[in-house]
């Protein structure tokens, strides 16, 4: 079965989702991304849903669990590139997905990522 | 709705300001109508400020029961001020850029 | 009046892929906005949905229908399934029996022009939304 590519960037980890996703696959997602900040100690992960027309409460649930299994792991979820239709779609269905950052493109989602890990490593920092 | 959005998109925006001056009341629909523009922009990773609320509208708001969970300014003026403020730029008093401008003029320039 | 209908069994969750995909062939052809084509396609895929995990499978009917000065398209998810029993209870939001998010119902029924649902225990559920130009 295809699986959806998790690249590494930094301690970061990049999703990018360009295909209408079958429930299986969404959730082999959700265990990779799992393992995989396990595996790196990722301290962020990138969602990039730019190339998705289409969310429903599937896929709204899945980055939901992404977010809060992320923040236990001690990471953060930063989702980016919704498309106006599908926040407008999101908003109607209900879908508020208050656990989950979001940013306009991947490199508002990076610069987001950083920035809160520059405040955690400041506060070690002060401890010391 | 739709508009704004896609603004937002196309000129890379990480605040909108969305300005209802010019509106007289608002009532449930028009309320409901304003936080779903402010949820979706979220989503799409903008924040919102909302400017020109007058006491009236404020009050209607609270009837009605709307809770309006975004930064809401009385002016424009006062919406800019935060934006600006949020994305790290300022406005600088015009006799400084005069005098910047002043400075890179040559002699000739100015008249020596 | 119909002009083009198109049926299709939902037994696994990639016919839920397919609904989606046919909503969005039959979207573009009844010429629908972009975000009137995202609203009844993200409708589609929670009925979809919910007629495999509490419907026990089914089927859906997309239907384009050019009537007298309107175009439009209908869909219509039915399966043979337990039926609901309080159907208002079922369309409030965050009303779940299953995993879900409870939203599906509700939430097709805000994402469409119009929404309606007939299910009684041991008949079955049928559900049919529209979304008009």
């Amino acid at each position: 079965m295809d699986r959806i590519p998790i690249l590494k960037f930094g301690n970061a980890l990049l999703v990018t989702i360009q295909v209408d996703m079958h429930d299986r696959l969404a959730t082999a997602l959700e265990e990779d991304l799992t393992s995989k900040i396990v595996e790196f100690g990722a301290k962020g992960v990138l969602i990039d849903i730019s190339a998705l027309e289409i969310v429903d409460s599937f896929i709204g649930r899945m980055l939901d669990n992404i977010a809060a299994v992320s923040r236990i792991l001690d990471a953060d979820t930063v989702v980016v590139g919704m498309r106006p239709a599908v926040a407008i779609t999101l908003v109607e269905l209900g879908l508020s997905l208050t656990g989950v950052k979001t940013a306009l493109n991947v490199e508002r989602g990076m610069a987001l990522i950083h920035a809160r890990l520059k405040t955690s490593d400041s506060d070690d920092d002060d401890e010391e | 709705m739709e508009n704004l959005l896609q603004t937002i998109v196309d000129t890379e925006a990480e605040i909108a300001i969305i300005d209802i001056t010019g509106v007289p009341t608002v009532d449930t629909l028009t309320a409901q109508h304003l936080l779903k523009t402010v949820a979706a922009a979220r989503l799409m990773g903008a924040d919102c400020i909302i400017s020109g609320i007058r006491p009236q509208i404020a009050q209607t708001m609270v009837h009605l029961g709307v809770e309006l969970n975004v930064v809401s300014k009385a002016t424009l003026a006062d919406a800019l001020s935060v934006a600006l403020e949020r994305t790290g730029r300022a406005v600088i008093k015009l006799k400084k850029a005069a005098a910047v401008a002043d400075q890179n003029r040559t002699p000739a320039e100015k008249g020596q | 009046m119909t002009t083009k209908s198109e049926r299709l069994e939902i037994r696994s969750s990639d016919d839920v892929v397919r609904v989606r995909q046919l909503a969005r062939t039959m979207a573009l052809a009844a010429g629908l906005s972009l975000v009137d084509q995202t609203k009844i396609i993200t409708a589609a895929s929670e009925l979809a949905r919910n007629t495999l995990d509490y419907g026990g499978g089914g089927f859906v009917l997309a239907e384009l229908v050019e009537g007298v000065g309107r175009r439009g398209l209908r869909l219509t998810f039915e399966d043979k399934g337990p039926g609901i029993g309080d159907v208002d209870a079922a369309l409030k939001d965050g009303f779940t029996t299953g995993k879900g998010m409870g939203l599906g119902l509700g939430g097709a029924r805000r994402l469409s022009n119009e929404f309606s649902i007939h299910s009684k225990p041991g008949e079955g559920t049928k559900v049919v939304i529209a979304r008009w130009k």
